[in-house]
Parts: C-alpha cells; structure tokens; sequence
C-alpha cells in the first residue's frame, strides 16, 4: 500500500507542509527508526499503529499500549475515511481524500495543547492562592449577608411580625420563633422564668423600651410594699414612688436570679434615712458588718400586750413572755436527772422542732413541748378514764373539769362510799387549812352537791392552783402582780357559774425575736446552736437572760458584700425588701384599681 | 520623604528589615497605646463595681469597653482596607523570559504603610483584651458569643498573619537560593527537555516513566495543595523510585543512560521541590488572610445584631 503522508506545522498565521510518500504492506506510524512514518514524541510509542488496507478500505490498528483515538474514540482498530481524526500522543492526525495511486492519505500535525501536562503547562494558572479560584471578596460578602440574614434580619422580622407571644397567650409562639428569640437573648434566663422566658414579648412589649412594670404585674399581682403606707417619707419616699421593678430585678443572668443584690441599691436611701425621713424611724445603715446599726429584739413584756423593743449586744435583756421557764433548769438539771429516763431533756432538739420550710421552729405549744413531762392529772383512781386531768389553756374547763370529775364519782358510787382520802394520792391525804371537812357518808342528795364542791375546792387548792405543780409552776395569775390567791380564785370559781373571770395570764411566746429581718435556722443548721445562743442561769425573778444573739455573733462569718475571707454578705440576705404585712407595692396597687 | 529614603528602601536589606520595623514602628508607639488601652481597660473593669454583682457587658463601664471595642473594630477594619489599599497584593510576577527579576512592588509610601500596620497589629491585640473584658467572662449560645468568637477567630489569624511575615521571608530567600520563581521553573523546563531528548530512541519500558515525570509533575494546584505543599501523586517521585534499581529485560537502556536519568530526575526532584516549598511558603503568607478578611465581614454583621439586638429590648 501507499500513503501520503503531509507533516504540517503552524508559524503564526503561517502553514508550513512537507508530503512524503511511505509505502509498504503495512504502514507503521511510531518513534522508532524502523517505522514508514516516524513521530519523535516520547509520547508515542516505538511502534505505535499501523495503517492498512483491510477489504479494500483503509485502516488504522494499535500496534503497542500508547492510546490509539480516532474521532476521539479510544480504539484498538478502526476503518477510515477522509475527514476521520486519528490520536497519537501529542499528534493530530487527519485521513484526508488520497491523491491518485495512493491508497491513503494523512496529514499530521502537533496538537496545539502539547503534552498531556508539564510544569510549564500548569504553572501560570496554579502558583499563588490568588489564582485557585478563592476569593476573598466573595467569602467576605457571603459571610456577612448569611450572618446579617440569620441573626439580625430574622429575628427582627420575627419579633415585629406577631410571631412572638407572650406565654400566658392561649396560642402558642412557633418554636422558630422561640430559636430565633434565643440567639438574640443576652444570657440563660433565671430557673423561675425558664419555662417562658424564650416567648421574649411575655416580658419584652415594644423596641428599645424596657420592660414594663405591667409585664412582671402579669404574674406578681401582690408585691408587698416596702414601706407601711401612710408614713411621710419625703425625698425618699418620692424616690421608692418612682421606683420601678427593672431597677431591682434583672434578667438574662441565668442561676444568678432576677433579684439584683448589690447593697447600694438599699443604701443608696438608707445611708442618711435619719435625715431624708425622719419619720421613717429607721437608723442609717452603711454597710455591714460595718455601719450597721447593734440589732433590736423584740420582747414581750407580759402582762403588758404592747411588746418593747431593746438594743442587743448590751446587757442582757429580759424577755417576759409570762411563763415561769428556765432553759438552763432543762439542759442540766434535768438534762442530769437519771430518774427520768427517757423524759430526759437531751438537748435543744427536744422541744425546738423545725418548721416545715426549714426556716425557723414550730412555735412552743404545751401539747407539743411540755405535756410529756408536765401532765395536768389531779386524781388518779380507777375508773372508765384512768387519769382525771384538766385540759389546757381553758380556764373554764379546768374549773368544769374538776367539779364534773367528783359530780361523776358521787353519782356513779355515791358520796357514802367515795374513797378515803388516802386513796386520792398523796395530794388528797392533808385538808388545806380552814377548808370545810367533807361531808359524811350517807349524806342527803342537799350534801351532795356540798361533796362535789368539798372534793372539787381540795383538788383545785392541793394540785390544780398549788405552787409546786399546778398552773402556778410555770403560769402567772391574771392577778396584776401575777400571784396566785387561791382563796380568792377559789371564791370566785366555785360552785361554778357562767362566764367566769380568767385564772391564768395568758403568756405571749414570741418564735421570732428580730422581726425585721430574716434568720434561716435551716441554711445554718451545721451550726451548733451553742455557737450562737448561751444559755445563762435563771434569776432569783424568774426570768432568764434573752439568748438571741447580736450582731457581733453574725459578724463572726458575715462579712460586707466584697469579703474576701468571710461570707459575702448583703442587705438582702437578712432582710426583704416587699414586706407584706405593709400592704402593696404602689406599681400594683395602680394595677389593683 | 526623599527619593534616597525610597531606594534604600527598595534594596533587599530595606525590605528585609521591614519586618521588624511595623512592629518596631515610632519606637513601639502604637505597642505602648496598646498597653496604655488595655492597663485602663483592666483599670476600669476592676475598680467599677458591676451593677447587680456580675459583670455581664452592662453597666456605664461595660458600654465603655463595648463601644471602644466596637469602634477598634470598625476602626481597624477601615485601617486594614487602607493597608491593603497601599499594598497591593503580592503577586508572583510570571515573566516569559527566564532569569527575569521576579518584581516585588514596593509599598508607595513606605512609612504610611509601616504605621497602619504597627496600628493594626498593636491595637488589635489590645482589643481582644478590651472584647474580653467586656464579655464578663460570660457566655451563652447566641449573637453575642458568635460576635465574640469571629473577634477571636480574626485576631487569632491576624497573629499567625504577623508571625508569618515575620517569619517566612526569610525562609523564602533561603530556599530560593538567589534564584527567582521563573529562574526555577526554567530549570525545570530545561531537565525536562534533556529527559525527552535522551528517552527518544529508547525502549517504551523507559519512556513510560520518564513520560510520568513529564506529564505528572503538578507544581501548585488547588487551594488546599499550595497550602499543604503535599504532592502524593508525583511523576517524578514515582519515576526516581522506579529507576532506584537498574531495570532489566526489556529495557535496553545501557548503564549510562540509565545513571543520566536517575541525575537527571534527582536534579529535577531537587528543584520542583523547591519550587514547592517556594508556593508552600507563600501560600502560608497568603492563606490566612483567606480566614482574616471574610470573617471580619462576618463579624460587622454580628455585630451590628450585637449591638441592636441589645438595645432594641434593654
């Protein structure tokens, strides 16, 4: 066969061709020597193709393992035809229309893309960060329109969009709302405000406004006033008017709380109250422990109603609650009195339980503290009721119970047959001077009543009102000096007869000393109660030393609210702002109208 | 500023020295504003008592150091784009010609750019200060730590931007050996000629592996590759390790050819990676402004809803 062969190459606009005429059985293209048609690229192999006449048409066949393409098909043999382009490694290969005697022709040239790569290919586009295709410009712009849209625009449009309720609105904000809501909030919400906090208009009503006092008034309908209404307060009070519920509660501070506890926010007025209010009647506080005033306990002053106030930290001071009591007699005489076995006073946590909340103690009640020991029996016979005691508190009944006890006795067994005295118990054995003896056995049912009243006055006089076990050992009389006249009670009780006067000054047990402020028992319970309250003898009077301790006791731990080496300690740690007992606080009390 | 300040500014030495000299700028004036901001920052966050006991970014000292922070921010920002603006980028400068002088533009006005940059790096670093103290130390998941945490991410590239141009240069010059970036890819122009000369006549054993070295040699590429200077695909590489033994059978090439294209690829793996190093190296100078400038884009847009979104609910 015979083919033309054409090398062709390009000089600018410029085409250069050189023909040659390559004939044999077969005509083998490649980079060797041997081959008819020679392509010196290391690209092609040392005998690449062939071209051949296969059933009187042209072909081409790969001859080694260099990529044989024609018409951009990888091909292993193929028929050509004029127009068809073959591709050997760098080279372009044309079948073109062969002239006469020919039985192909080709026309070769160098593809313009020499080389499947080389540095010198790649570099100018490659080197530099420049030129991979980041862009600056462009990731900064993304960067700010994602960040723009995702956390100012959409929680913007949700906010004013009507998206956001508040939580006490029956339908329900949208939780991605409530997401939305989130990425703006400033910090976790307190725990009592969590479960609405993330719906922000149950708080937050308008842009750029605070939060409105009505908002908190929504749950906190009876906030208690910080002041008794009605006292002139001046400037001050002026100030407390003006006063509005984000100046002292804040939130966003997550475990913090809402309540703001920095003690300027309380001195800021209380530093020169004297001046500003005097009738407030409150002294300067400026601090604590430092530039607080010696705390002033609260004392009953029976038989007095009105209690008195008394500085601590001076003296002792003598609380009169009107009960004959001595602490130091319990914690050691009979803290010691073996006798008593388990009626043993063991410590303070025997009488002084605490309440329910864990803040102070039940209050002392006879029931509770004092019947375990101090039982109220006056006779002790065999009946249906084995101990015939009089009730507590109830003067009437003590009376009443006495003289239905011996009526009960007379018509159950009869005056004759009632026991001797000496059955009666010890108490029985001795009639008390000038008392009428009792009547005789057998005595006329008008006797009767004069054995009910014999037996009723010697019970009454013996154990009931005697000094050494009756109400007398711990109560006074409702006598002005307190005394027991026994005779005189007596007279007047018996036979008994409708509204009878009171026997027994009531006593006035007080459970807080310091009614100001606050001491949670609870949250000191790792402290022996020994720390803070000495129990002192009782005095020859019958009072006891007050064991409320003062301010110096606190100032052991407490220190000012910056302490470094103390507990940090602030106003309102002890005492409360809204006091209840005082009425509203005046924001709620306009809500109230 | 005269024209002889300019020349001798343009000399290797001049721009060698440059590096230290931002940070030297003025006698470190910019470094003792830095240190003067920051000292009255921890000044004001310690001695003001915060409002409620807690330092949450309120109260008048918190919105001090906020809006001196926001203002560093927008004011830096605007200085960065000043800079850059006098410095325009560092481009590999591909002359066609090889031995042509790689061209490094110099800055206009050398001592402009010198103070804007002192400026930027001192007063940057006492913002992350100022930012910080004006956090309280409190975070949450929202606007506000997004805000904080794109402030870090961008001082935090800044201080690898500084440490890189303080530190690379040098090691460019060394590793270029004298020769600029044309100069090397020439070298690598000119082996490979000499390979495909020599493997021309030779066996197609021999010819496939000089061919992989040809055409498999990629020297930069994507992002990531300059960045990494890891090449695990190379020719060349795999070319050198081919003919560590002299191949026998089929292979004709005699003991001389043989040794040729071993020096040959060893002379050619020698320089491309160089030339890597080369692209590494300015890709280490290069990419962090890629962090740098997108996310203090970012961080405007936080906080602007930083700032509003405070404001709009107080």
């Amino acid at each position: 066969m015979e083919v033309e062969v054409t090398f062709l190459s390009r000089r600018g606009t410029a085409i250069m061709r050189r023909a040659q005429r390559a004939s044999g059985e077969r005509v083998h293209i490649g980079r060797g020597t041997d081959n008819e048609v020679r392509l010196t690229d290391i690209h092609v192999g040392l005998r690449a193709a062939a071209l051949l006449v296969r059933d009187g048409e042209l072909a081409v066949e790969r001859l080694d393992n260099s990529p044989l393409e024609v018409n951009g098909n990888v091909v292993d043999t193929a028929p050509l035809s004029p127009g068809d382009v073959i591709g050997l490694g760098p080279y372009r290969i044309e079948v073109t229309a062969p002239p006469e005697g020919c039985d192909g022709a080709i026309q070769i040239e160098l593809a313009p893309a020499a080389g499947a790569g080389g540095p010198e290919a790649t570099s100018r586009v490659r080197i530099g960060l420049e030129r991979t295709g980041a862009n600056k410009r462009v990731y900064a712009w993304i960067g700010f329109v994602v960040v723009a849209a995702l956390f100012f625009a959409v929680p913007l449009i949700i906010f004013n969009s009507g998206l956001m309720r508040a939580w006490h609105k029956d339908t329900p904000t949208p939780a991605a709302a409530k997401v939305a809501g989130l990425s703006w909030s400033p910090g976790t919400f307190s725990n009592a405000h969590r479960f609405f906090a993330a719906d922000c208009a149950s708080c937050h009503e308008g842009a750029f406004a605070e939060v409105p006092d009505k908002a908190c008034l929504a749950c906190h309908a009876d906030v208690g006033s910080h002041v008794p209404h009605g006292v002139e307060l001046a400037a001050a009070g002026k100030e407390l008017a003006t006063l509005r519920c984000n100046d002292c509660h804040t939130e966003h501070r997550g475990i913090q709380g809402s309540v703001i506890r920095t003690a300027d926010l309380c001195l800021d007025c209380h530093r020169d109250l004297q001046t500003t209010a005097p009738a407030a009647k409150v002294p300067n506080v400026d601090g604590f422990p430092a530039g607080h005033p010696q705390f002033r306990a609260t004392l009953s002053d029976v038989p007095h109603t009105v209690p008195v106030r008394a500085e601590l930290g001076g003296p002792p001071l003598i609380d009169k609650p009107g009960l004959k009591f001595s602490h130091d007699v319990h914690l050691k005489t009979i803290h010691d009195a073996s006798v008593l076995e388990d009626r043993r006073v063991k410590g303070c946590a025997d009488c002084h339980t605490p309440d329910a909340g864990g803040l102070g103690f039940q209050p002392i009640t006879y029931k509770v503290q004092c019947e375990r020991c101090h039982e109220l029996t006056f006779e002790k016979v065999s009946l249906p009721w084995p101990k015939a005691a009089v009730p507590h508190g109830d003067d009437t009944g003590v009376i009443a119970a006495v003289w239905n006890y011996y009526a009960g006795l007379a018509l159950r067994q009869g005056t004759g047959s009632s026991p001797a005295p000496a059955a009666q118990g010890q108490a029985m054995e001795r009639r008390g001077a000038g008392m009428p003896a009792p009547p005789a056995p057998g005595a006329t049912p008008g006797d009767t009543q004069a054995w009910v009243t014999a037996q009723a006055s010697t019970a009454l006089r013996t154990v009931v009102f005697e000094e050494r076990r009756g109400c007398a050992y711990c109560h006074y009389s409702t006598a002005p000096d307190g005394a027991w006249n026994v005779d005189k009670i007596l007279a007047q009780a018996l036979p008994p007869k409708p509204n009878p006067a009171p026997i027994v000054a009531h006593p006035m047990l007080r459970n807080n000393f310091l009614p100001n402020a606050v001491f949670n028992h609870g949250l000191h319970s790792g402290v022996p109660c020994e720390n803070c309250h000495t129990v002192g003898p009782m005095k020859s009077d019958g009072v006891e030393a007050l064991m409320v301790p003062g301010k110096e006791t606190c100032a052991k731990c407490h220190g000012a609210e910056s302490a470094t080496l103390h507990v940090q300690s602030t106003c309102i740690d002890c005492h409360d702002f809204h006091r209840n007992e005082f009425g509203l606080m005046h924001m709620t009390e306009a809500t109230a109208k | 500023m005269s024209s002889t300040d300019t020349a001798a500014y343009a000399t290797r030495e001049g721009r060698l020295s440059r590096h230290v000299s931002f940070l030297a700028y003025d006698n470190y004036r910019y470094l003792k504003w830095a240190i003067l901001a920051v000292i009255a920052a921890i000044i004001l966050y310690i001695a003001v008592p915060p409002y409620g006991g807690e330092r949450y970014g309120g109260g008048w000292a918190g919105y001090i150091l906020g809006t001196v922070g926001a203002l560093l921010i927008v004011w830096l920002t605007w200085f960065g784009y000043r800079k850059r603006a006098y410095n325009p980028e560092h481009k590999y400068v591909h002359t066609p010609a090889p031995g042509a002088v790689e061209e490094i533009h110099p800055p206009e006005d050398p001592s402009r750019l010198a103070r804007r940059l002192s400026a930027h790096v001192y007063l940057g670093l006492a913002l992350l200060v100022i930012a910080t103290l004006h956090t309280g130390f409190h975070f949450g998941w929202n606007i506000h730590l997004l805000a904080y945490v794109l402030m870090v991410i961008v001082i935090v590239s800044g201080i690898y931007g500084i440490i890189v141009y303080a530190r690379y240069p040098t090691v460019m010059t060394r590793n270029r050996q004298n020769l600029t970036l044309a100069q090397m890819q020439a070298q690598v122009t000119a082996i490979d000629a000499e390979l495909r000369r020599a493997a021309l006549p030779l066996d197609d054993a021999i010819t496939r592996i000089i061919r992989d070295s040809l055409d498999n040699t990629p020297i930069g590429g994507r992002f990531w590759r300059q960045v990494s200077g890891r090449y695990p695909n190379c020719g060349t590489a795999r070319a050198l390790a081919q003919l560590g033994t002299r191949p026998s059978g089929a292979f004709a090439a005699s003991e001389d050819s043989w040794r040729l294209f071993r020096a040959k690829l060893q002379e050619k793996s020698d320089v491309v990676a160089r030339l890597r190093r080369d692209i590494r190296y300015k890709a280490l100078m290069d990419v962090w402004l890629y962090f740098h400038v997108p996310v203090t884009f970012a961080l405007l847009a936080a906080l602007i809803a930083h700032i509003i979104s405070t404001f709009y609910y107080f």
